[in-house]
Protein backbone atom coordinates (compact mmCIF):
# COMPACT_ATOMS: atom_id res chain seq x y z
CA UNK A 1 0.00 0.00 0.00
CA UNK A 2 2.94 2.29 1.00
CA UNK A 3 4.45 1.20 -2.51
CA UNK A 4 1.56 2.26 -4.67
CA UNK A 5 0.93 5.08 -2.40
CA UNK A 6 4.90 6.51 -3.60
CA UNK A 7 4.16 6.19 -7.15
CA UNK A 8 0.58 7.96 -7.44
CA UNK A 9 1.17 11.90 -9.14
CA UNK A 10 2.67 14.53 -7.41
CA UNK A 11 0.27 16.24 -5.76
CA UNK A 12 -1.26 20.25 -7.10
CA UNK A 13 -0.75 23.20 -5.02
CA UNK A 14 -3.33 26.35 -5.04
CA UNK A 15 -1.43 27.86 -7.74
CA UNK A 16 -1.74 24.85 -9.98
CA UNK A 17 -5.13 24.02 -9.24
CA UNK A 18 -6.06 27.68 -10.31
CA UNK A 19 -4.29 27.10 -13.75
CA UNK A 20 -5.90 23.62 -13.80
CA UNK A 21 -9.02 25.47 -13.88
CA UNK A 22 -8.49 28.17 -16.84
CA UNK A 23 -7.05 25.64 -18.64
CA UNK A 24 -10.19 23.51 -18.42
CA UNK A 25 -12.27 26.68 -18.77
CA UNK A 26 -10.09 27.14 -21.74
CA UNK A 27 -10.27 23.53 -23.60
CA UNK A 28 -14.13 23.67 -22.74
CA UNK A 29 -14.72 27.10 -25.31
CA UNK A 30 -11.99 25.49 -28.09
CA UNK A 31 -14.01 22.92 -28.60
CA UNK A 32 -17.28 24.70 -29.03
CA UNK A 33 -14.80 26.91 -31.75
CA UNK A 34 -13.67 23.40 -33.19
CA UNK A 35 -16.61 22.30 -33.17
CA UNK A 36 -18.46 25.31 -35.56
CA UNK A 37 -15.64 25.83 -37.69
CA UNK A 38 -15.50 22.21 -38.77
CA UNK A 39 -19.46 22.43 -39.04
CA UNK A 40 -18.56 26.12 -41.26
CA UNK A 41 -15.73 23.76 -43.23
CA UNK A 42 -17.89 21.00 -44.10
CA UNK A 43 -20.80 23.00 -45.36
CA UNK A 44 -18.02 24.89 -47.47
CA UNK A 45 -17.75 21.90 -49.34
CA UNK A 46 -13.82 21.60 -49.24
CA UNK A 47 -13.57 19.36 -46.14
CA UNK A 48 -13.99 16.33 -45.29
CA UNK A 49 -14.31 15.12 -41.30
CA UNK A 50 -11.14 12.25 -40.92
CA UNK A 51 -12.80 11.47 -37.82
CA UNK A 52 -14.77 8.33 -38.16
CA UNK A 53 -16.91 9.01 -35.14
CA UNK A 54 -17.41 12.75 -35.73
CA UNK A 55 -18.30 11.50 -39.36
CA UNK A 56 -20.61 9.44 -38.36
CA UNK A 57 -22.27 12.52 -36.12
CA UNK A 58 -21.82 14.55 -38.77
CA UNK A 59 -23.98 12.60 -40.99
CA UNK A 60 -26.51 11.97 -38.27
CA UNK A 61 -27.64 16.03 -37.78
CA UNK A 62 -26.56 18.37 -35.67
CA UNK A 63 -28.15 18.20 -32.82
CA UNK A 64 -26.95 14.58 -32.28
CA UNK A 65 -23.46 16.30 -32.87
CA UNK A 66 -23.55 18.96 -30.67
CA UNK A 67 -24.79 16.91 -27.88
CA UNK A 68 -21.97 14.23 -28.44
CA UNK A 69 -19.06 16.89 -29.20
CA UNK A 70 -19.80 18.86 -26.38
CA UNK A 71 -20.86 16.39 -24.17
CA UNK A 72 -17.46 14.04 -24.16
CA UNK A 73 -15.45 17.28 -23.63
CA UNK A 74 -17.60 18.72 -20.65
CA UNK A 75 -17.33 14.49 -19.26
CA UNK A 76 -13.83 15.12 -19.64
CA UNK A 77 -13.42 18.61 -18.34
CA UNK A 78 -15.35 17.56 -14.81
CA UNK A 79 -13.33 13.92 -14.47
CA UNK A 80 -10.23 16.37 -14.78
CA UNK A 81 -11.36 18.89 -12.37
CA UNK A 82 -12.20 15.84 -10.19
CA UNK A 83 -8.55 14.80 -10.36
CA UNK A 84 -7.78 18.31 -9.85
CA UNK A 85 -5.51 17.16 -6.89
CA UNK A 86 -2.90 15.30 -8.92
CA UNK A 87 -0.08 16.99 -11.08
CA UNK A 88 -0.76 14.89 -14.03
CA UNK A 89 -4.52 16.04 -14.29
CA UNK A 90 -2.40 19.38 -15.43
CA UNK A 91 0.04 17.80 -17.97
CA UNK A 92 -3.50 16.43 -18.92
CA UNK A 93 -5.21 19.61 -19.28
CA UNK A 94 -2.38 21.60 -21.32
CA UNK A 95 -1.43 18.82 -23.84
CA UNK A 96 -5.53 19.00 -24.68
CA UNK A 97 -5.61 22.55 -24.39
CA UNK A 98 -2.65 23.07 -26.88
CA UNK A 99 -3.38 21.04 -29.39
CA UNK A 100 -7.16 22.09 -29.65
CA UNK A 101 -5.74 25.61 -30.07
CA UNK A 102 -3.24 24.24 -32.65
CA UNK A 103 -6.23 22.77 -34.22
CA UNK A 104 -8.38 26.23 -33.67
CA UNK A 105 -5.43 28.55 -35.59
CA UNK A 106 -5.08 25.97 -38.25
CA UNK A 107 -8.55 25.63 -38.99
CA UNK A 108 -9.29 29.17 -38.88
CA UNK A 109 -6.17 30.39 -41.00
CA UNK A 110 -7.55 27.49 -43.43
CA UNK A 111 -10.98 29.23 -43.79
CA UNK A 112 -9.33 32.61 -44.40
CA UNK A 113 -7.52 31.34 -46.99
CA UNK A 114 -10.16 29.42 -49.00
CA UNK B 1 -15.40 41.25 -0.18
CA UNK B 2 -12.08 41.88 -2.26
CA UNK B 3 -9.30 38.79 -2.25
CA UNK B 4 -6.31 39.64 -0.70
CA UNK B 5 -3.81 41.26 -3.05
CA UNK B 6 -1.55 37.80 -2.88
CA UNK B 7 -4.57 35.91 -4.25
CA UNK B 8 -4.90 38.34 -7.18
CA UNK B 9 -1.33 38.35 -8.47
CA UNK B 10 -1.54 34.49 -8.13
CA UNK B 11 -5.01 34.36 -9.97
CA UNK B 12 -3.71 36.57 -12.81
CA UNK B 13 -0.64 34.60 -13.30
CA UNK B 14 -2.54 31.26 -13.29
CA UNK B 15 -4.21 33.19 -16.18
CA UNK B 16 -0.81 33.89 -17.91
CA UNK B 17 -0.06 30.82 -17.73
CA UNK B 18 -2.82 28.98 -19.46
CA UNK B 19 -2.63 31.60 -21.98
CA UNK B 20 0.77 30.74 -22.42
CA UNK B 21 -0.23 27.32 -22.99
CA UNK B 22 -2.96 28.64 -25.57
CA UNK B 23 -0.37 30.66 -27.15
CA UNK B 24 2.11 27.38 -27.85
CA UNK B 25 -0.74 25.71 -29.48
CA UNK B 26 -1.57 28.52 -31.76
CA UNK B 27 2.28 28.73 -32.84
CA UNK B 28 1.85 24.76 -33.53
CA UNK B 29 -1.15 25.06 -35.56
CA UNK B 30 -0.30 27.95 -37.58
CA UNK B 31 3.16 27.08 -38.39
CA UNK B 32 1.80 23.73 -39.45
CA UNK B 33 -0.17 25.16 -41.97
CA UNK B 34 2.59 28.18 -43.18
CA UNK B 35 4.18 24.54 -43.82
CA UNK B 36 1.15 23.14 -45.53
CA UNK B 37 0.90 26.70 -47.65
CA UNK B 38 4.51 26.32 -48.59
CA UNK B 39 4.84 23.03 -49.64
CA UNK B 40 1.49 22.94 -51.59
CA UNK B 41 2.37 22.96 -55.21
CA UNK B 42 -0.60 23.80 -56.88
CA UNK B 43 0.02 27.61 -57.20
CA UNK B 44 1.06 28.75 -60.80
CA UNK B 45 3.82 31.80 -61.18
CA UNK B 46 1.53 35.13 -60.71
CA UNK B 47 2.74 38.35 -62.16
CA UNK B 48 1.00 41.65 -62.40
CA UNK B 49 1.86 43.71 -65.83
CA UNK B 50 1.40 46.89 -67.19
CA UNK B 51 -1.84 46.13 -68.43
CA UNK B 52 -3.23 43.25 -65.88
CA UNK B 53 -1.57 40.08 -64.81
CA UNK B 54 0.57 37.36 -66.40
CA UNK B 55 -0.02 33.36 -64.65
CA UNK B 56 2.44 31.17 -65.64
CA UNK B 57 2.12 27.18 -64.98
CA UNK B 58 4.94 25.91 -62.91
CA UNK B 59 3.21 22.09 -62.46
CA UNK B 60 3.93 21.90 -66.70
CA UNK B 61 0.80 19.81 -66.36
CA UNK B 62 -0.87 22.84 -69.08
CA UNK B 63 -3.04 25.40 -68.95
CA UNK B 64 -6.13 24.90 -70.27
CA UNK B 65 -9.86 26.00 -70.65
CA UNK B 66 -9.90 29.21 -69.87
CA UNK B 67 -12.94 31.18 -68.63
CA UNK B 68 -14.05 34.55 -67.99
CA UNK B 69 -16.39 36.75 -66.16
CA UNK B 70 -15.79 40.46 -65.15
CA UNK B 71 -13.19 40.43 -62.78
CA UNK B 72 -12.43 36.36 -62.62
CA UNK B 73 -10.81 33.99 -63.91
CA UNK B 74 -11.07 30.11 -63.78
CA UNK B 75 -9.09 27.48 -65.59
CA UNK B 76 -7.36 24.23 -65.96
CA UNK B 77 -4.13 23.27 -64.45
CA UNK B 78 -3.57 19.61 -65.41
CA UNK B 79 -6.43 17.85 -63.68
CA UNK B 80 -7.15 21.33 -61.51
CA UNK B 81 -9.66 24.00 -61.52
CA UNK B 82 -8.03 27.44 -60.22
CA UNK B 83 -10.07 30.77 -59.93
CA UNK B 84 -8.20 34.11 -60.33
CA UNK B 85 -9.18 37.53 -58.55
CA UNK B 86 -8.16 39.72 -61.07
CA UNK B 87 -8.49 42.60 -58.06
CA UNK B 88 -6.21 41.55 -55.74
CA UNK B 89 -4.42 38.49 -57.36
CA UNK B 90 -5.58 35.85 -55.00
CA UNK B 91 -5.90 31.99 -56.57
CA UNK B 92 -7.87 29.63 -55.23
CA UNK B 93 -7.84 25.93 -55.96
CA UNK B 94 -11.48 24.80 -56.31
CA UNK B 95 -10.89 21.33 -57.71
CA UNK B 96 -10.90 18.52 -57.83
CA UNK B 97 -11.43 16.58 -54.89
CA UNK B 98 -9.13 13.39 -53.80
CA UNK B 99 -11.57 10.64 -55.69
CA UNK B 100 -11.86 12.74 -58.91
CA UNK B 101 -8.59 13.18 -60.53
CA UNK B 102 -9.75 14.58 -64.07
CA UNK B 103 -11.79 17.79 -64.93
CA UNK B 104 -13.04 19.09 -67.88
CA UNK B 105 -12.69 22.92 -68.93
CA UNK B 106 -14.56 25.24 -66.27
CA UNK B 107 -17.24 27.74 -66.95
CA UNK B 108 -17.64 31.00 -64.90
CA UNK B 109 -20.26 33.67 -64.32
CA UNK B 110 -20.89 36.63 -62.02
CA UNK B 111 -21.32 34.49 -59.32
CA UNK B 112 -20.72 30.83 -60.05
CA UNK B 113 -18.06 28.33 -61.40
CA UNK B 114 -19.36 25.60 -62.85
CA UNK B 115 -16.91 22.40 -63.43
CA UNK B 116 -16.97 18.72 -64.26
CA UNK B 117 -15.05 16.09 -62.37
CA UNK B 118 -14.60 12.64 -63.92
CA UNK B 119 -13.16 9.31 -62.37
CA UNK B 120 -10.09 9.28 -64.37
CA UNK B 121 -9.12 10.78 -67.67
CA UNK B 122 -11.25 9.62 -70.85
CA UNK B 123 -14.22 9.14 -68.46
CA UNK B 124 -17.31 9.92 -70.03
CA UNK B 125 -19.55 9.95 -66.76
CA UNK B 126 -18.75 12.50 -63.94
CA UNK B 127 -20.00 14.99 -61.12
CA UNK B 128 -20.97 18.44 -62.05
CA UNK B 129 -19.32 20.71 -59.31
CA UNK B 130 -20.41 24.87 -58.67
CA UNK B 131 -18.17 27.08 -56.52
CA UNK B 132 -20.36 30.02 -55.23
CA UNK B 133 -17.80 32.77 -54.87
CA UNK B 134 -20.31 34.90 -52.72
CA UNK B 135 -20.19 32.23 -50.21
CA UNK B 136 -17.05 30.79 -51.06
CA UNK B 137 -19.03 27.22 -50.80
CA UNK B 138 -18.77 24.14 -53.59
CA UNK B 139 -20.81 22.02 -53.65
CA UNK B 140 -21.86 19.15 -56.45
CA UNK B 141 -24.92 19.79 -58.57
CA UNK B 142 -25.35 16.85 -60.38
CA UNK B 143 -24.24 13.21 -61.71
CA UNK B 144 -23.81 12.63 -65.37
CA UNK B 145 -24.00 9.49 -67.14
CA UNK B 146 -22.45 10.33 -70.52
CA UNK B 147 -20.76 14.07 -70.67
CA UNK B 148 -21.22 15.17 -74.20
CA UNK B 149 -20.43 19.26 -73.94
CA UNK B 150 -18.31 21.58 -71.37
CA UNK B 151 -20.61 23.89 -69.08
CA UNK B 152 -21.78 26.81 -69.67
CA UNK B 153 -22.61 29.39 -67.16
CA UNK B 154 -24.48 32.82 -67.09
CA UNK B 155 -25.88 34.73 -64.17
CA UNK B 156 -27.42 31.53 -61.76
CA UNK B 157 -28.11 29.40 -64.64
CA UNK B 158 -25.50 26.66 -65.79
CA UNK B 159 -25.93 24.31 -69.29
CA UNK B 160 -24.38 21.74 -70.69
CA UNK B 161 -24.94 18.29 -73.02
CA UNK B 162 -25.20 14.55 -71.83
CA UNK B 163 -26.94 11.47 -72.75
CA UNK B 164 -29.19 9.26 -70.86
CA UNK B 165 -30.23 6.33 -72.02
CA UNK B 166 -28.42 6.81 -75.35
CA UNK B 167 -30.74 10.17 -75.69
CA UNK B 168 -28.50 13.54 -75.73
CA UNK B 169 -30.32 16.06 -74.26
CA UNK B 170 -29.01 19.70 -73.55
CA UNK B 171 -29.64 20.29 -70.12
CA UNK B 172 -28.72 22.58 -66.78
CA UNK B 173 -29.44 23.41 -63.54
CA UNK B 174 -30.74 26.88 -61.98
CA UNK B 175 -28.15 27.30 -58.73
CA UNK B 176 -30.39 28.92 -57.05
CA UNK B 177 -32.58 26.76 -56.52
CA UNK B 178 -30.87 23.79 -58.16
CA UNK B 179 -34.00 22.37 -60.31
CA UNK B 180 -33.27 21.02 -63.59
CA UNK B 181 -33.53 22.71 -67.11
CA UNK B 182 -34.39 20.57 -70.13
CA UNK B 183 -33.46 22.72 -72.96
CA UNK B 184 -33.42 20.48 -75.66
CA UNK B 185 -33.53 16.69 -76.60
CA UNK B 186 -30.99 17.36 -79.06
CA UNK B 187 -27.10 16.97 -78.89
CA UNK B 188 -25.30 20.36 -79.30
CA UNK B 189 -22.87 22.25 -77.40
CA UNK B 190 -24.55 25.14 -75.71
CA UNK B 191 -23.51 28.60 -74.27
CA UNK B 192 -25.89 30.81 -72.53
CA UNK B 193 -26.04 34.61 -71.66
CA UNK B 194 -29.00 35.42 -69.20
CA UNK B 195 -31.94 33.41 -70.49
CA UNK B 196 -30.53 32.62 -74.05
CA UNK B 197 -29.01 29.48 -75.12
CA UNK B 198 -27.26 28.80 -78.66
CA UNK B 199 -25.90 25.89 -79.98
CA UNK B 200 -24.74 25.13 -83.72
CA UNK B 201 -27.22 22.29 -85.11
CA UNK B 202 -25.24 19.97 -87.33
CA UNK B 203 -26.47 18.62 -90.97
CA UNK B 204 -24.14 16.78 -93.35
CA UNK B 205 -20.73 17.23 -91.38
CA UNK B 206 -20.90 20.73 -91.32
CA UNK B 207 -23.02 23.13 -89.07
CA UNK B 208 -25.92 24.34 -91.25
CA UNK B 209 -27.98 26.47 -88.47
CA UNK B 210 -27.71 28.00 -85.24
CA UNK B 211 -30.50 26.95 -82.59
CA UNK B 212 -31.75 29.77 -80.18
CA UNK B 213 -33.80 28.73 -76.96
CA UNK B 214 -34.81 30.74 -74.54
CA UNK B 215 -35.50 28.99 -71.02
CA UNK B 216 -37.89 31.38 -69.41
CA UNK B 217 -40.58 31.55 -72.33
CA UNK B 218 -39.54 27.76 -73.28
CA UNK B 219 -39.80 28.91 -77.19
CA UNK B 220 -36.68 28.08 -80.12
CA UNK B 221 -35.87 29.18 -83.06
CA UNK B 222 -32.76 28.72 -85.61
CA UNK B 223 -30.20 31.30 -86.98
CA UNK B 224 -28.83 30.36 -90.50
CA UNK B 225 -25.58 31.78 -90.77
CA UNK B 226 -24.93 34.36 -93.11
CA UNK B 227 -22.30 33.45 -95.89
CA UNK B 228 -21.28 29.66 -93.75
CA UNK B 229 -20.30 27.21 -96.36
CA UNK B 230 -18.19 25.82 -98.70
CA UNK B 231 -15.22 24.72 -97.21
CA UNK B 232 -14.96 26.87 -94.56
CA UNK B 233 -15.71 25.22 -91.29
CA UNK B 234 -17.01 26.96 -88.00
CA UNK B 235 -14.32 27.37 -85.34
CA UNK B 236 -16.34 28.21 -82.69
CA UNK B 237 -19.04 30.91 -81.22
CA UNK B 238 -20.26 33.40 -78.48
CA UNK B 239 -23.41 34.86 -77.62
CA UNK B 240 -24.20 38.28 -75.50
CA UNK B 241 -27.87 39.62 -75.27
CA UNK B 242 -29.15 39.18 -78.77
CA UNK B 243 -26.07 38.97 -80.91
CA UNK B 244 -24.69 35.94 -81.81
CA UNK B 245 -20.90 36.26 -82.82
CA UNK B 246 -19.31 33.28 -84.73
CA UNK B 247 -15.93 32.44 -86.50
CA UNK B 248 -14.92 30.51 -89.86
CA UNK B 249 -12.34 29.10 -91.49
CA UNK B 250 -11.06 28.09 -94.86
CA UNK B 251 -10.30 24.66 -94.51
CA UNK B 252 -7.23 25.04 -97.42
CA UNK B 253 -6.14 28.50 -96.93
CA UNK B 254 -6.85 28.69 -93.36
CA UNK B 255 -8.23 32.47 -93.40
CA UNK B 256 -10.96 33.05 -91.84
CA UNK B 257 -13.95 35.44 -91.20
CA UNK B 258 -15.59 36.96 -87.78
CA UNK B 259 -19.76 37.48 -88.55
CA UNK B 260 -21.43 39.40 -85.64
CA UNK B 261 -25.56 38.37 -86.69
CA UNK B 262 -28.82 39.68 -84.35
CA UNK B 263 -30.69 35.99 -83.20
CA UNK B 264 -34.24 38.26 -83.73
CA UNK B 265 -33.64 39.57 -87.31
CA UNK B 266 -31.16 37.57 -88.33
CA UNK B 267 -29.00 40.66 -89.85
CA UNK B 268 -25.80 39.68 -89.94
CA UNK B 269 -22.33 41.96 -89.85
CA UNK B 270 -18.67 41.13 -91.19
CA UNK B 271 -16.51 41.97 -88.00
CA UNK B 272 -13.26 40.76 -89.10
CA UNK B 273 -12.12 38.60 -92.24
CA UNK B 274 -8.87 38.30 -94.40
CA UNK B 275 -6.24 37.17 -91.09
CA UNK B 276 -5.17 33.81 -90.37
CA UNK B 277 -7.68 33.21 -87.18
CA UNK B 278 -6.04 31.43 -84.31
CA UNK B 279 -9.33 31.45 -82.37
CA UNK B 280 -13.05 31.70 -81.83
CA UNK B 281 -14.49 34.90 -81.41
CA UNK B 282 -15.67 36.11 -78.02
CA UNK B 283 -17.86 39.30 -77.22
CA UNK B 284 -19.60 40.59 -74.17
CA UNK B 285 -21.96 44.00 -75.18
CA UNK B 286 -20.70 45.67 -78.71
CA UNK B 287 -17.28 44.41 -77.75
CA UNK B 288 -15.64 41.53 -80.20
CA UNK B 289 -12.45 39.97 -79.08
CA UNK B 290 -10.53 37.02 -80.99
CA UNK B 291 -6.71 36.53 -81.96
CA UNK B 292 -4.79 35.90 -85.12
CA UNK B 293 -1.60 35.66 -86.61
CA UNK B 294 -0.13 38.82 -87.73
CA UNK B 295 0.46 39.70 -91.26
CA UNK B 296 3.94 38.38 -91.30
CA UNK B 297 3.19 35.38 -89.73
CA UNK B 298 5.84 35.90 -87.30
CA UNK B 299 3.95 35.75 -84.04
CA UNK B 300 0.31 36.69 -82.69
CA UNK B 301 -1.89 39.25 -82.00
CA UNK B 302 -5.53 39.79 -79.82
CA UNK B 303 -7.62 41.42 -81.03
CA UNK B 304 -11.04 43.33 -80.81
CA UNK B 305 -13.38 45.75 -82.90
CA UNK B 306 -16.66 47.75 -80.98
CA UNK B 307 -19.98 46.48 -83.11
CA UNK B 308 -21.23 50.25 -82.66
CA UNK B 309 -18.25 51.19 -85.12
CA UNK B 310 -14.95 51.80 -85.80
CA UNK B 311 -11.92 49.77 -87.33
CA UNK B 312 -10.25 46.80 -85.10
CA UNK B 313 -7.79 47.43 -82.99
CA UNK B 314 -4.89 45.09 -81.17
CA UNK B 315 -4.75 44.91 -77.66
CA UNK B 316 -1.89 42.84 -77.44
CA UNK B 317 1.00 41.06 -79.40
CA UNK B 318 2.22 37.62 -78.35
CA UNK B 319 5.02 35.64 -78.76
CA UNK B 320 3.60 32.34 -78.52
CA UNK B 321 0.49 30.62 -79.87
CA UNK B 322 -3.06 31.76 -78.55
CA UNK B 323 -4.87 29.05 -77.52
CA UNK B 324 -8.05 31.29 -76.46
CA UNK B 325 -8.72 34.78 -76.58
CA UNK B 326 -11.74 35.85 -74.41
CA UNK B 327 -13.73 39.30 -72.89
CA UNK B 328 -16.02 40.05 -70.35
CA UNK B 329 -16.25 43.74 -68.47
CA UNK B 330 -13.66 45.74 -70.35
CA UNK B 331 -10.98 42.98 -69.45
CA UNK B 332 -9.46 40.47 -72.04
CA UNK B 333 -8.02 37.22 -71.23
CA UNK B 334 -5.65 35.13 -73.63
CA UNK B 335 -4.15 31.30 -73.41
CA UNK B 336 -0.82 30.46 -74.48
CA UNK B 337 0.76 27.35 -75.29
CA UNK B 338 3.89 26.57 -77.57
CA UNK B 339 3.86 22.87 -77.22
CA UNK B 340 5.32 20.78 -74.77
CA UNK B 341 8.71 22.08 -74.00
CA UNK B 342 7.29 25.67 -72.86
CA UNK B 343 5.07 26.77 -69.91
CA UNK B 344 1.65 27.60 -71.20
CA UNK B 345 0.39 31.09 -70.17
CA UNK B 346 -2.49 33.40 -68.91
CA UNK B 347 -2.41 37.01 -69.72
CA UNK B 348 -4.60 39.89 -69.01
CA UNK B 349 -5.72 43.30 -70.29
CA UNK B 350 -7.86 46.13 -69.94
CA UNK B 351 -9.30 47.55 -73.04
CA UNK B 352 -10.62 51.37 -72.37
CA UNK B 353 -14.82 51.00 -72.64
Amino acid sequence: MTAWRTRRSPRLGPFGMRVLFWLLVELWVLNIADLLLTRYSLWLGFATESNNVMDYFFRSGTAPTVAFKIGIVTVGTLLLWRLHRYRTALFAAALLTGVFAAVVVYQTLWVLSL
Amino acid sequence: MDPPPERRRSEKRALLFAALVILAGAALGAGGFLLEQATSNWRPQIVRTQTGWRITEVRMLGFGGLALCDERIAWQDGPSVLLLDLRSGKARLLGPGNEAPATWQPAVSERYVVWFEGAGEGASSADAWTYDVATRRRRQIATLDDVLSFPSVSAARTVWCAARDAESRIVGVDLTNDKGLVVASEYGRPVIDGALVAWARSSGGGPSSFVLADVTQGRSWTVIPSGLGGAAGLTGFDLSGRTLVWGQQDAQTAVGRIVAQNVDTGAASIVAEGARMATAPSIDGDTVVWAEQTPDAAAYRVMGRRLRGGPSFQIARVDGQVQSALVSGGIVAWLVDNGDRSPTWIETARIPR
